[in-house]
């Protein structure tokens, strides 16, 4: 089989004597109309060629990438049977045990979605999975972006749109889930409000006018929140998508250092044809995950929950995943709160708002704070190994710690349940433990980078072992083995370190090491 | 770094003997068997739609059309990934990167033509400008202000006020009053004023915690007749409905963040993040032994906010 | 301080849940060490102090007995005679059912005497009155005793902070020989609910008083949750309709006790079809209904099964170099 190369398809495309057209020359005569009126082949060509890394991490921010395509899809799809209205009418749908009752528009349509239409629940389940793994991603993308400085000069802008897609993203899933105005939400809904109405001095007008009124409001939050839902934080995020590519594809990628990589050139597959098809397949892949989710894993079975009403409540209700750690923030807060003046600073303030503000303000200041506090202020292209940063690696483990720590927080009647344990110490381990165990974390792991830096240089040589040596006198004696080569503290090839032995005891060792079999292998009598 | 390696473009012309070129090889030792693998994932892609719609067209089943729809995109994907990685070049390709700042004379020159052409434009008639931004200004505050502000009504004493008052009865959700037999000791009830069933603000958890009366706190004494006691259902911490009563501890533990109020002391929180207590009911029991309400809460119901104490 | 929290701990830890029992644990002492005085359990605990005066309340045995009871470890019990036994003897016993004008028999007493003398009398005492250790049975009713014993939670072998549900020691009629003994030594109480009005009952009714009164401890799909100072709302998904009403009218332990009064006997019904045909057959219309506690477990498998199974995608698509 032939080879088709480009000039090989361009000879071949030249104007046909016969009328008809072959399937290339109609391709290409597409593309000529079109490059004609664009410009678009010397675009298409450097967009075609461009390299991307083949290494595994850097396919992570697609998983973000197909689950928010996902989302759009399945959420135009919901969005024709969805009726975003809290007005209440009695339910005759199929779903038995709720027949008679009273239930908003809002729930109702959300049950029909579930039980009446063909795809629906299935669209459904797949919608919020996909909310789900697309924070996820963000987070475990974030993470590599983090730890490998791919932040640096010059892509802090970037960074910065990828912390506003997170926050976006988190924003956005809590609206959506909000929607279908069952009991869990509805008292997340709630929790939301005394949030906003505990910002100093405007926060509750900002809760007044988005609920139109006092809790609950008069009916117009569900439609608000819609609007906000499936039309302005979705093209905002889009928006942003947009430019977070754009900005990928204008400044190429980073790359990890290896063979023939350099702060000069990017190292890879090219955009057309490999990376395409792959990406491709990636995309199918998620769709994949999402609807084996979708079809098999039950996720928000708002039936069972039943309509909201302000005085009914169930236990066990915690948000979503990606709310989580700021659920876990108000759970472990202590009961204080500052009042002075007439005036209130309440509890939920500082867990809820001044927490998340200051978290999100270093997220997105942290390429110029680490510029400024390493002066390092040079163009990155190629990536930092995590180990070889071990300040940088330890602050975000230590961040990721603390952010678990709270995520774990927010199911602290859920771990006490399980695990059969009092909830009060549940929540005294957590009050105490989110501080404890970040700052181990950062120290562990400032302690493992180093030592992987000193394994790096020993890479392949053997730690030498001590050999216990019980004397005539019955002393026992503990003694370096004899050194061999591929030692981590034998130096050189040849020159041995000399052996600093009890001349006493010298000749035991080397007998026992060798009665043992020491030079070859390492043995259990030996400690 | 060294340049010997950034030799290979991804530039056909530098290409020259795609026989002999390492990276033009596939990666899959036996192209043919790898696409016939890939052909059969398609066809068994398709089957699996083909199934989906029929199940779809049958009436719908979740599980079934979820399991397909997966094993349907896990072939085409698990195919595509194998085309691509299998079936193309191999690899690796470099790319050239560009320096992306500007040079220095494109950099002035982009100045000149901001700040040249700018100073001609703004500078002469500054006058202008200020009009301008006066004009967009007062555009501004009429979005922040007004329009914003026509979105809900202001904050009001709705804030501090419920229906319960001097006289009102204990009405269950249904309207039905409640009379001082109603609730066995260790037992509770959630309760409106009459005439508000329903409403957020003014449920209530009517507890008998006793048969005797109860007193929680000095100046308290006549709060809680019998052994009933009133307390607003709303969490002060972030404005949960409380309804987890414990009997024999006589505790109240809020669903959303466990905060915990100890029954007998006027609901005081003993644990969690909630910093006051929750605002009793005074109640009294008339002559037909119907539970009314002494007045209002104690506070404010509710979670805190910064006019909580104007 | 509750220290047979650690006990109980330990047991649970030869479950399958060590990595999460063993952190836990370890903050455990860390807390323990730092002198955290478990305030709110102290509070609990001298509240339980003061409400204990009240007659029907059924104080459970205290947490800080560490010493175990000495319940007889088999669980022969002898089961004397037949229920056709009872058929020829006369009704002089008290009545055991709501609505019902049957009674106890003298021969149901007397086996259920033996048979409480075996297996309750060592806390509760031989006539029921108590002890140290257990509190007075007596005048608490038919359905309070008739709960604890199918529930398994009694007899009880180990004074532990709240009993847990297990298979019950005695078989039906058996129970109800302790209950018409129980019941023989005093008057009062609450006799076992009627369940005949379940079936005509109101599912959707039930779901709505289930939302407002038990959903707050029982979570709304009846998984069960931990309370404050140790306590539990128990799963609701074992439980027979007869020992749903029974707690809901008795109460047994933290649970407050609903009288006629607070939900009528329609009412009562109502809830029983719910948590027997609603909650414990749960339509799971999405696939695996994960235990149904909710985000906590749709976290976990949203990130480690989809962003899980698709990171190890990428680690096919990708290179590992």
């Amino acid at each position: 089989m032939e080879k088709l190369t480009t000039k090989d398809l361009l000879k071949n495309l030249k104007p046909n004597k016969d009328n008809k057209l072959s399937p290339q020359e109609r391709a290409a005569n597409a593309g000529r109309w079109i490059d004609e009126r664009l410009g678009a082949a010397k675009g298409g060509r450097t967009f075609f060629n461009k390299i991307f890394p083949d290494h595994w991490s850097f396919m992570l921010g697609e998983i973000a990438l197909y689950s928010f395509v996902v989302l759009l899809v399945t959420g135009v799809f919901l969005s024709l049977y969805f009726d975003p209205s809290s007005t209440m009418l009695t339910y005759h749908g199929s779903y038995k045990p709720l027949d008679g009752t009273q239930v908003s528009a809002a729930y109702n349509s959300t049950l029909a979605i579930s039980f009446n239409v063909r795809f629906g629940l299935l669209v459904r389940q797949m919608h919020h999975w996909g909310a789900d793994i697309f924070l996820g991603a963000i987070a475990v993308h974030m993470c590599r972006i983090f730890f490998t400085g791919a932040f640096r000069k010059p892509r802090e802008i970037n960074w910065i749109v990828g912390v506003t897609l997170l926050i976006l993203g988190i924003v956005n899933g809590f609206l959506g889930y909000s929607l279908p105005d069952d009991l869990i939400s509805g008292t997340g809904l709630r929790i939301m409000f005394s949030v906003l109405e505990s910002i100093p001095v405007v926060g509750t007008h900002l809760a007044f006018w988005l609920f139109g009124g006092n809790y609950p409001g008069n009916g117009v939050i569900i439609p608000r929140m819609y609007m906000l839902h499936i039309l302005v934080i979705p093209a905002i995020i889009a928006g942003l998508v947009g430019a977070h590519l754009f900005m990928l594809v204008r400044q190429k990628h980073t790359q990890f250092p290896g063979k023939g990589r350099t702060e000069h050139n990017v190292v890879g597959t090219p955009m057309w044809p490999g990376f395409m098809f792959k990406t491709q397949g990636f995309l199918f892949l998620t769709v994949a995950v999402l609807a084996l989710l979708g079809g098999l894993a039950q996720i928000n079975p708002i039936w069972q929950y039943g309509q909201y009403f302000p005085y009914k409540v169930s236990y066990a209700v915690q948000p979503d995943w990606y709310m989580g750690w700021l659920d876990g923030a108000l759970r472990i807060m202590p009961s204080w709160e500052i009042s002075a003046f007439g005036y209130m600073i309440p509890n939920q303030f500082f867990p809820s708002i001044l927490f998340p503000g200051i978290a999100f303000n270093i997220f997105i200041i942290w390429p110029f704070l680490e510029a400024r506090m390493t002066k390092d202020r040079d163009i990155h292209n190629l990536l930092d190994r995590p180990r070889d940063r071990p300040k940088r690696t330890a602050v975000g483990t230590g961040a990721l710690a603390f952010f678990f720590m709270l995520f774990f927080a927010s199911s602290t009647d859920v771990l006490a349940n399980y695990l059969s344990v009092s909830l009060n110490l549940v929540l005294w381990f957590f009050r105490i433990a989110t501080y404890v165990v970040p700052i181990v974390v950062a120290l562990v792991t400032y302690k493992i980078c180093i030592e992987l830096q000193l394994a790096g240089k020993n890479a392949g040589r053997r730690k030498r072992f001590n050999v216990v040596i019980r004397t005539e006198e019955g002393e026992y004696v503990a003694q370096k083995s004899p050194a061999r080569e591929g030692d981590m503290d034998v130096l050189s090839e040849h020159g041995e370190i000399p052996l600093e032995l009890n001349d006493r005891v010298s000749h035991v060792i080397r007998q026992s090491a060798d009665s043992i079999g020491v030079e070859s292998k390492k043995s259990k009598t030996t400690t | 770094m060294s340049t010997e390696q950034n030799e290979h473009h991804l530039k056909e012309s530098e290409i020259e003997d795609p026989q002999s070129d390492e990276r033009l090889r596939l990666l899959a030792k036996d192209p043919k068997q790898m696409e016939i693998l890939i052909g059969i994932l398609f066809v068994v892609a398709t089957i699996f739609f083909v199934v989906m719609m029929v199940v779809y067209v049958k009436g719908s089943q979740t599980q079934l059309e979820g399991g397909l729809m997966a094993a349907g995109f896990g072939c085409l994907g698990v195919g595509m990934v194998a085309w691509g990685k299998y079936l193309m070049p191999k690899g690796p390709f470099v790319e050239e990167r560009h320096q992306l700042a500007s040079s220095k004379e494109e950099q002035d020159a982009f100045a000149d033509v901001l700040l040249g052409r700018g100073k001609i434009a703004i500078a002469r008639r500054s006058a202008l400008g200020k009009l301008l931004s006066i004009a967009l200004g007062v555009f501004g505050i009429f979005t922040l202000g007004p329009l914003l502000r026509s979105l809900g009504p202001n904050p009001d004493a709705s804030l501090k006020k419920t229906a319960w008052k001097k006289g009102i009865r204990a009405v269950t959700i249904n309207g039905r009053p409640i009379t001082v037999n109603d609730i066995a000791v260790g037992g509770f009830m959630t309760v409106f004023p009459e005439g508000d069933e329903g409403s957020y603000s003014g449920q209530t958890l009517l507890i008998r915690a006793g048969s005797d009366n109860i007193t929680t706190m000095s100046g308290r004494e006549s709060w809680g007749p019998e052994g009933y006691l009133a307390y607003s259902k709303v969490c002060t911490h972030a404005g949960c409905p409380i309804s987890l009563y414990q009997q024999e501890t006589q505790q109240l533990l809020c669903p959303c963040h466990q905060s915990l109020f100890n029954v007998l002391t006027g609901a005081e929180p003993v644990f969690g993040p909630a910093p006051r207590p929750l605002p009793q009911l005074p109640l009294y029991i008339d002559s037909k032994g119907f539970l009314r309400a002494q007045g209002g809460f104690s506070y404010p119901i509710g979670p805190g906010y910064w006019e909580i104490g104007s | 301080m509750d220290w047979t929290i650690f006990l109980f701990i330990f047991i649970k830890l030869n479950n399958l849940k060590f990595i999460f029992s063993t952190a836990l644990l370890l903050s455990l002492f860390i807390a323990v060490l730092a002198g955290f005085a478990d305030s709110a359990s102290n509070a609990a605990s001298n509240s339980q102090s003061s409400t204990s005066q009240m007659p029907t309340s059924i104080s459970h045995v205290s947490a800080s007995t560490t010493t175990s009871m000495a319940t007889s470890s088999t669980t022969s019990v002898k089961s004397v005679g037949t229920p056709t036994a009872k058929q020829s003897s006369v009704s002089v016993g008290p009545l055991l059912y709501q609505g019902s004008s049957v009674r106890a028999t003298q021969s149901q007493i007397n086996q259920g005497k033996v048979l409480f003398i075996e297996n309750c009398s060592s806390c509760h005492g031989i006539d029921a009155s108590g002890s140290v250790r257990a509190p007075n049975l007596v005048g608490l009713g038919p359905a309070t005793i008739q709960f604890w014993v199918t529930t398994g939670r009694m007899p009880l072998s180990n004074p532990i902070i709240q009993p847990i549900r297990k298979p019950s020691r005695f078989n039906s009629s058996q129970t109800l020989d302790i209950v018409a003994y129980v019941s023989s030594l005093g008057p009062g109480g609450i006799l076992i609910p009627n369940m005949n009005g379940v079936n005509s009952a109101s599912i959707s009714d039930g779901a709505s008083l289930f939302a407002l009164n038990c959903a707050g401890c029982h979570t709304i799909t009846g998984a069960g949750d931990a309370l404050a100072s140790g306590a539990y709302a128990p799963s609701l998904h074992q439980a027979t309709p007869t020992q749903v009403a029974e707690a809901i009218r008795t109460g047994p332990a933290n649970m407050p006790r609903f009288n006629s009064g607070n939900i009528s006997d329609a009412h009562l019904n109502d809830i029983v079809k719910y948590v027997t045909q609603g909650i414990q057959r749960p339509n799971n219309a999405g696939g695996w209904g994960l235990g149904g506690v909710g985000p906590v477990a749709e976290g976990f498998i949203g990130l480690l099964i989809g962003v899980g199974l698709l990171v190890l995608a990428s680690l096919w698509i990708g290179e590992r170099d």
